[in-house]
């Protein structure tokens, strides 16, 4: 999809089957395709639970799919192991959506973002005072702040620790899993603005997890949606309004508070309750929720298909087969 | 007579004065917003009115007032009857505040039976039935489930249906949204609208979506450095106000079709 840069990082017929307690299983990632491409951001949305941590977590090495693979230089990533697997991961790190939790409460703040550093030696245990400071500074905290403890810290001021330390290796990629929704729309525009310019500098690729679709078409290059663990449409991040297709992702862009918006409407969110993802209905899986539901819709489930340059999506009413 | 007065409190961790001379006023029915730099106190104040401040934290000046009576001096019982009832809390990370070794149904039934002596089978049902009104999908499977089982979301929402099962008279929410995906965050502004148009639950909102504050608000506070720097109602706030740090601040607001960094 984008001819100036190359793939590096495939997801192929990715799934992930959880079992649970009552014996059906649940699919958070069910044939999940999809590609990174170098220097480039990919923005993933959804609804709460459809899956789209589960996905991320499986590049950074927190869980593996059931099936699929993962081909990144030429391997599949999933099936790493020992020295290999801890020379990768370097290569790929990971901001969390909740930081308080992925956090030593009993480390200050410059063993915090240093330890990665020190884990690949790529600096001296006496540099570590200059090099906290440094990467602080990059994301506008104050260089003192290297001895705190996390919890002496506000939510936005952990999350820019997280990503300081996520930046300290200089990985190729970087995930970012609501990296930004527990900061202000300034630092949030002044990380933005940060991620993308290292982005250029070093042509760092990015995955990035977002509920707020205003924001995400800000910065992303490629934007996936997805639902019960479904990829449902893929998009170029600079035209989302105007191509943006699928009864969900449109519903999706409805859902979106604005400044600009009509304080007066009553908000409607999408009709109907997700189904449990233990009882996906066969066919779409957006059919109990979807205006535009056909018999079709009902027994054949649609695949992505492509529609346009670097834009797919999986829906009945478009592509080969379609009732105009 | 407001329902809540916080007056010209000074918050302090340790010798760190954080909160300065922040005074809030909130009628029945009023919903306010607070936005601004993170960092500022917003958590601060909400934990101080719900005299919840961590070690180390505490009100160091003026007073709180709710229904005519000084929150600051209330003791541990009286704070017991009223918290979690009365008044009602929803925080940032509802998913961290639970306990990680319990299911979500043996917290919520506790929860429950501390401020009403029923069953724990009728406290069970009562649990899951507000776990389908936040519209979660199989509220027994998870009523049955541990907090790490479910998405960051997903416990939002729990946590969510837990401060809203009582109709507080007093809502605190603590960037309720901000693990939620747009359309479930809709539903939730949408309950809270609803909470307040049918109960008159007096709602103070965190939010970092000016989107979503000055969607729900009759009035916005906005904080920087521990101090309030600007108040208004919202069309002041987003069209007319002429301090620095509001217009920048909505100036930075992503919108669709708005500005691009790549
Ligand atoms: N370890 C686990 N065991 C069982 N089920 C799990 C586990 N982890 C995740 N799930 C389930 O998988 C689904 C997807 O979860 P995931 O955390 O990936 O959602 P998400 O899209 O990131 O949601 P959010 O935006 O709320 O974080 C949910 O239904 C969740 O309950
Ligand atoms: N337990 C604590 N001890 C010391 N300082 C704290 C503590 N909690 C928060 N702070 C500091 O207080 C300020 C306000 O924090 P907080 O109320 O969490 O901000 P917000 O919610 O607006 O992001 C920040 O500078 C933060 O570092
Ligand atoms: S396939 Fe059918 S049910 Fe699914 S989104 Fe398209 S029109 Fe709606
Ligand atoms: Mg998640
Ligand atoms: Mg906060």
């Amino acid at each position: 999809m984008f001819e100036d840069s190359e793939v590096l990082l495939e997801a192929r017929h990715v799934t992930r089957r959880f079992p649970t307690s009552s014996g059906k299983e649940l699919i958070a990632c069910n044939d999940v395709n999809l590609k990174l491409y170098r220097g480039k951001t990919l923005g993933l949305v959804g609804e709460s639970g459809c899956g789209k941590s589960t996905f991320m977590r499986f590049l950074v090495w927190l869980d593996k799919p059931t099936e699929g693979e993962i081909i990144y230089h030429g391997q599949d990533i999933t099936k790493l192991k020992g020295k290999a697997l801890h020379e990768m991961r370097q290569h790929i790190q990971m901001v969390f959506q909740d930081p308080s939790t992925s956090f030593n409460p009993k480390m200050k703040i410059r063993d915090i973002v240093c330890e990665p550093l020190l884990n690949y030696h790529r600096i001296r245990r006496s540099e570590k005072d200059r090099k906290a400071r440094e990467l602080l500074q990059m994301v506008d905290l104050p260089g003192d702040f290297a001895d705190r403890y996390p919890h002496n810290m506000s939510g936005g001021q952990r999350q820019r620790v997280a990503i300081a330390r996520a930046l300290a290796l200089e990985p190729e990629i970087i995930v970012m899993d609501e990296a930004t929704s527990a900061l202000d729309v300034s630092v949030q525009e002044t990380i933005i603005q940060l991620i993308t310019k290292l982005q250029r500098e070093k042509n760092i690729t990015i995955g990035f997890i977002c509920h707020n679709l205003g924001f995400i078409q800000s910065f992303s290059h490629q934007i996936a949606v997805m639902y019960l663990g479904n990829i449902v449409e893929v998009m170029p991040g600079d035209q989302l309004s105007q191509v943006c297709c699928h009864p969900y992702s449109k519903a999706l862009l409805n859902a979106v508070f604005d400044t600009k918006m009509d304080f007066s409407k009553k908000i409607e969110p999408i009709k109907g309750e997700p189904p449990s993802p233990l009882d996906v209905p066969a066919g779409c899986p957006f059919q109990d929720r979807c205006e535009h539901c056909k018999d079709r819709c009902r027994h054949e489930k649609p695949v992505l298909t492509e529609i346009g340059p670097g834009h797919e999506v999986a829906c009945h009413l478009y592509g080969k087969g379609a009732e105009a | 007579m407001a329902l809540l007065d916080i007056q010209n409190i000074d918050v302090s961790y340790g010798r760190h004065l954080t909160v300065k001379d922040c005074s809030i006023e909130l009628e029945q029915g009023q919903i306010c917003s607070v936005v601004g730099e993170s960092g500022s106190g917003k958590t601060t104040v909400i934990r101080a009115v719900l005299g919840l401040l961590p070690g180390g934290g505490e009100v160091t000046r003026g007073d709180i007032v709710y229904d005519g009576k000084s929150l600051l001096k209330l003791s541990k019982r009286e704070w017991r009857a009223l918290r979690g009832h009365d008044i009602s809390m929803i925080f940032q990370d509802s998913g961290a505040m639970m306990n990680q070794t319990r299911l979500i149904g043996g917290s919520f039934v506790e929860y429950i039976r501390t401020h009403e002596g029923i069953s724990k089978q009728d406290a069970w049902k009562k649990g899951a039935e507000m776990l389908s009104r936040m519209r979660l999908p199989d509220p027994d499977r998870i009523m049955r489930s541990y907090p790490f089982q479910l998405s960051g979301g997903m416990r939002q929402r729990v946590g969510i249906a837990m401060g809203m099962t009582y109709q507080p008279k007093l809502l605190l929410a603590d960037e309720p949204t901000s693990a939620l995906d747009v359309t479930t965050q809709a539903q939730i502004v949408r309950q809270m609208m609803e909470l307040r148009d049918e109960y008159g639950t007096s709602i103070i909102i965190v939010t970092h979506d000016i989107g979503v504050a000055s969607y729900m608000a009759d009035r916005v506070v906005v904080m920087k450095d521990g101090r309030i720097e600007d108040q208004g109602n919202r069309d002041h706030i987003l069209n007319h106000s002429e301090n620095e740090y509001t217009r920048r601040l909505i100036a930075a607001v992503p919108s669709l079709g708005g500005k691009r960094y790549v």
